[in-house]
């Protein structure tokens, strides 16, 4: 009988495939994949979506890195992607190892990946009406950081909210590698005298390192082009300390409507992107 | 210790929602005095307003869209895997596209969507979303998982590659096709700035909707915490319903 193995190595070409593929492809190219390509064209565009292109070159890149509120967004974007990455990948680790093999751990999973379902917008407006400083509903209770007027809160904020959101995602990552460590390895350490806290710095933690590089590099991705929390949370405020990469070419593409300069905005945020993802797992590959 | 740290987390991840609940609930007086401690009320009043400023027609509306947005991926998402399953050696370029960021495409969909003359059209909410990546990514390794030799045994027989696909591959694909389906209909949900670009107020989703109403009455948390909390329920009792199908196929297709 020919597996489906044997006809992957023979490479071989069979009609039917294209009947199966031609829909998902047809769809993508002219939805992901045209329209990645498009954005290196209309980079190089003077261009308002109503108006008529006009060719500009390099003038868009020119003028963006001309751009005060470019570097300061980049910056900001660098800053928001600093402490949200450390911190899921930390909060992961520790929650993933604390829910390993007790009762409750399938439950805890499940709530835990519940906020990345739920409605962005929704999730926004319960964060909000109870984490607004002095009128919030926490506030009634404990004191509220100002972070709708103070720049380094109003970040710390939206990093928060990210984390709440995405931790679910990054425990099950950790927990799907934990799984997959055989139970002889940490029998064998115990054996020779470790105690619980060197078998899990000396065993866990390295087997775990192809878990922390995914994240790391999904993470990165995740936060450099995050930016709906910004948008429904903080408006990119107070004073533009929220306003990250993302936010930004949102602003100058459709609240400006210069959509040739966003486009030139959205390469840069690609090129950044790409960038910290390779450093990463090319660093986390050699170590 | 552990159990503490698990429980100050639980604690924390719902205290928006358990917030969200009790909110939607209170009586429009408590929330005008924003003296929380003095009292509990309940009150539909804020369901009421709801309905008034035309909530439940968006919600018609946006279980229209990303349930045929969610069906659509199914649709193409399941010929592919099967192919990538039958070893059609483009696994590479749905991981390739799966890397490409969705959201940062805004500004070249527009053109792309004026041209077809999709711009401010249901179109543009469902056209887009026919096809996606992570759904084929999740159904091929939902189908690696399957034991192959009933479909190689069905083809044997004699069946054609639409009846093994559909009397075959459908019911081994089903756990996975269940998993997909609640994923991409709640990314397809929760879509907020994409729908505010490409359309209009007249076929603005729940999510934008809701934004805007926020924007409009950014004092009134009864009616707010009333939308968030009915916009959120449909997802949250489908998710919980399906929650085991949806975690295993997450963590398989996680383990690679």
């Amino acid at each position: 009988m020919r597996s489906a193995r044997a006809s992957f190595t023979s490479g071989r070409f069979r009609p039917a495939w294209a009947w199966s593929l031609s829909p998902s492809l047809l769809v993508l190219g002219g939805f992901a994949l045209y329209p990645f390509l498009e954005v290196v064209r209309f980079a190089s565009w003077d261009w308002s979506g109503l108006s008529p292109p006009v060719p500009v070159g390099f003038a868009n890149y020119r003028a963006l890195l001309m751009d005060p509120a470019f570097w300061q967004s980049l910056k900001v974007t660098l800053a928001f992607a600093g402490l949200t990455l450390p911190s899921l990948i930390l909060l992961s680790l520790a929650t993933a190892l604390a829910l390993e093999g007790q009762p409750y751990e399938r439950p805890v999973k499940a709530l835990l990946f519940l906020p990345g379902l739920v409605t962005v917008g929704a999730a926004a407006v319960s964060w909000y009406t109870l984490a607004v400083p002095e009128y919030g509903a926490l506030a009634a209770f404990v004191p509220v950081p100002p972070w709708d007027r103070e720049p380094g809160w109003a970040l710390v904020m939206v990093v928060a909210f990210t984390l709440w959101r995405h931790l679910g995602y990054g425990v099950l990552v950790v927990s799907a590698h934990l799984k997959a460590i055989p139970p002889e390895l940490l029998e064998a350490a115990r054996v020779d005298g470790a105690t619980p806290a060197q078998a899990l710095r000396f065993v866990t933690l390295p087997l775990l390192r192809p878990a922390v590089a995914f994240l790391v590099v999904v993470g990165t991705i995740l936060t450099l082009q995050s930016y709906v929390a910004v948008f429904l949370l903080t408006r990119g405020g107070p004073f533009g300390s929220t306003r990250v990469l993302g936010y930004f070419i949102y602003e100058v593409g459709f609240e400006q409507f210069r959509l040739g300069y966003a486009a030139a905005a959205t390469v840069a945020l690609l090129v950044v992107t790409l960038a910290a993802a390779y450093a990463q797992a090319r660093a986390l590959e050699g170590r | 210790m552990r159990h503490v740290f698990v429980g100050v987390l639980v604690l924390a991840v719902m205290l928006p929602f358990l917030w969200m609940a009790y909110a939607a609930f209170l009586p429009p007086e408590i929330v005008y005095s924003g003296d929380l401690t003095s009292g509990f009320g309940f009150s539909l009043e804020n369901v009421r307003a709801l309905a008034a400023e035309g909530f439940w027609e968006r919600l018609g509306f946006s279980l229209a869209v990303s349930g045929l947005a969610t069906v659509l991926q199914l649709l193409t998402g399941l010929p592919a895997a099967y192919a990538l399953r039958e070893g059609a050696p483009v696994l590479g370029v749905f991981l390739a596209l799966l890397a490409i960021p969705g959201e940062m495409l805004i500004v070249p969909l527009y053109g792309v969507l004026q041209r077809l003359h999709l711009l401010d059209t249901p179109g543009a909410l469902v056209l887009p979303f026919a096809a996606s990546p992570l759904t084929v990514y999740l159904l091929y390794q939902g189908l690696k998982g399957v034991p192959w030799e009933v479909v190689e045994a069905a083809r044997l027989d004699g069946a054609s590659e639409g009846v093994v696909l559909r009397r075959v591959v459908l019911p081994l694909a089903y756990p996975s096709l269940v998993a997909a389906g609640v994923l991409a209909f709640a990314a397809h949900w929760n879509l907020v700035l994409y729908p505010r670009v490409m359309v209009g107020e007249a076929y603005w989703t729940l999510q934008v909707w809701i934004s805007d109403l926020a924007r409009r009455y950014p004092a009134d948390w009864g009616l707010l915490s009333a939308a968030a909390l009915l916009s959120t329920l449909p997802l949250a009792l489908v998710f919980l319903a399906f929650e085991r199908r949806i975690m295993e196929t997450f963590e398989a297709s996680l383990k690679g």
